[in-house]
């Protein structure tokens, strides 16, 4: 009886009953079941793809407090290329500093290996190998943080870098000993551009 | 013992008769538990420092790529020289592909989806009670500066997904007696793909702020490759089928899911992991044989003779 119900479910699925079922029938018979198919496919792997692309190649990164300002607020949504990235003088990048918290930062490079930074709160000035910054990208003038001075004077080991955040005056930064100076290793990419909201659009 | 030196002459007996199987599961399998003790050494010798961040060159972690890669690629070369037995039209072969992961002799393969089965739906609970930790977390933290961003939506989702899966793991190993009308053979198999996509958005949410590519990148390529290879077990049902593809699926899916098991410390995905990994043994067990000598279900249709009624009679 088994058997018998089998083969009525089988011929009832190929919609033919008496007669052979040619190749174009029997794909136009499976329509509706591969149409269903191809779009959950599409999606799944639209979606396999744009995290495989998000892990490897670009990040998106939503900013969070005031440590950037004026150059990235609070809620800017950001495009972060990863691949193949090395920090270079000025970029901001996104870093990880577990040591002071799971999350990620935003700051901008100041310093990389075998450079030295005095920062001098009296003048409000960072001095990179004894030369001055000519920052035009900072909030306002640098005081002294409300942690303290921190680490003011340090010479940036190998494979290492010295981030600060643009408003100076609230950011927990590489002055901080939390955060300290960072290994490259934790620098998960280069902020590229503003994308969100509309009205912060830019390259940076 | 007898029964067990019985099962297991059993197993070596089809083995045997159906060689290709034999190059599959050893290629998988092998490739698998090299990965996976690669992975070990490579954790133990290719990270430094209490971050735990990649030594960059490290030997470990080039094998293993290496390894990897040379699996994927010996994969490759034996899906592009299965054999597979033309696709027939004719009535009742139409479906051929429905029937894939069909053999009512071979208890084999429903015993390996079961268990994956069951695994998924272990891995539920362990979810749950990690999502409904993270959002009790976020909620108890509301407005203040600890708060994580992670508020355990995502891992409830995959908690109910590994339920899904559950199911469509069960409708599988039940079809693979019988097929279903209109199941139509191994669609379920989209449930888990569907739970397979959740589990990778919150896989990658949970550790999108990971500097150190190697603590997660194996576990999304294991995902990714779960997803798909199930999907290519619900596209055999469709007219869309991929064998070919589907097999070279299921050997990367066991592949990268030995490394990205290997130390991992989730309970949950480890559990998703070994389920997904097993279900692909189970594919790789059934479907080349069946690629070969596809299976045939009853003699051709003949309509069911209806008895003549016999006149209801006036008398008493």
């Amino acid at each position: 009886m088994d058997q018998e119900r089998e083969q009525t479910e089988q011929s009832g699925e190929s919609g033919q009953q008496g007669e052979p079922q040619t190749g174009a029938q029997a794909r136009k018979a499976a329509t509706p079941g591969r149409e269903l198919y191809s779009n959950v496919r599409f999606l799944a792997t639209l979606m396999a793809v744009l995290i495989l692309f998000f892990t490897f190649v670009a990040r998106i990164v939503v900013v969070s407090g005031p440590s950037m300002e004026d150059t990235l607020h609070g809620g800017d949504v950001v495009l972060v290329w990863a691949l193949g990235y090395t920090p270079r003088h000025g970029d901001v990048v996104v870093v990880t500093q577990k040591t002071f918290q799971e999350d990620s930062i935003i700051k901008r490079v100041i310093a990389l290996e075998g450079q030295t930074v005095d920062i001098d709160y009296n003048a409000g000035v960072v001095y990179v190998d004894g030369e001055a910054l000519e920052e035009d990208y900072i909030k306002e003038r640098m005081y002294v943080p409300s942690y303290g001075e921190g680490i003011n004077h340090v010479t940036v080991p190998e494979g290492c870098c010295f981030v600060m955040g643009d408003n100076r005056n609230q950011s927990a930064d590489s002055r901080y000993p939390d955060i300290g100076i960072i290994d490259e290793r934790c620098v998960i990419g280069r902020s590229m551009c503003v994308l969100f909201p509309l009205g912060h659009i830019k390259g940076l | 013992m007898k029964q067990i030196n019985a099962v297991i002459d059993r197993i070596l007996g089809l083995l045997d008769r159906y060689p290709r199987r034999l190059s599959w599961l050893a290629c998988a399998l092998g490739g698998g538990v090299l990965a996976a003790l690669l992975r070990f050494i490579q954790r133990a010798t290719a990270f430094e420092g209490p971050l735990g961040l990649a030594v960059p060159h490290a030997p470990a972690s080039v094998i293993l790529v290496c390894v990897s890669v040379i699996t994927g690629a010996a994969l490759l070369i034996l899906a592009a020289t299965q054999p597979i037995h033309k696709r027939p039209w004719a009535r009742g072969q139409a479906h051929r592909w429905d029937l894939a992961f069909l053999d009512r002799d071979d208890k084999v393969y429903p015993i390996m989806l079961v268990a994956a089965a069951f695994l998924a739906l272990a891995a539920a609970p362990v979810l749950f009670v990690k999502g409904a930790g993270r959002l009790k977390l976020w909620l108890d933290l509301a407005g203040m500066d600890g708060r994580p961003s992670d508020n355990g939506a995502l891992a409830l989702f995959t908690a109910a997904g590994a339920f899904l899966a559950f199911l469509g793991l069960q409708q599988m190993a039940r079809e693979s007696f019988r097929p279903g009308r209109r199941g139509k053979g191994g669609f379920s198999a989209a449930l888990p793909a569907i739970a397979g996509c959740v589990w990778l958005m919150e896989t990658f949410r949970a550790h999108a702020s990971d500097p150190v590519l190697w603590d997660y990148a194996p576990r999304l390529l294991a995902i990714v490759a779960g997803m798909l290879f199930y999907l290519d077990c619900a596209g055999m049902s469709t007219g869309a089928a991929r064998p070919k593809r589907l097999l070279w699926l299921a050997g990367a899916t066991i592949v990268l899911s030995a490394l990205a098991a290997a130390g991992c410390r989730d309970a949950g995905d480890l559990l998703l992991l070994a389920a997904q990994a097993l279900a692909a043994a189970a594919v790789l067990w059934r479907l080349p044989p069946n690629l070969e000598n596809p299976p045939v279900v009853g003699q051709p249709y003949q309509p069911m003779q209806v008895p003549p009624q016999e006149e209801e009679s006036t008398h008493g």
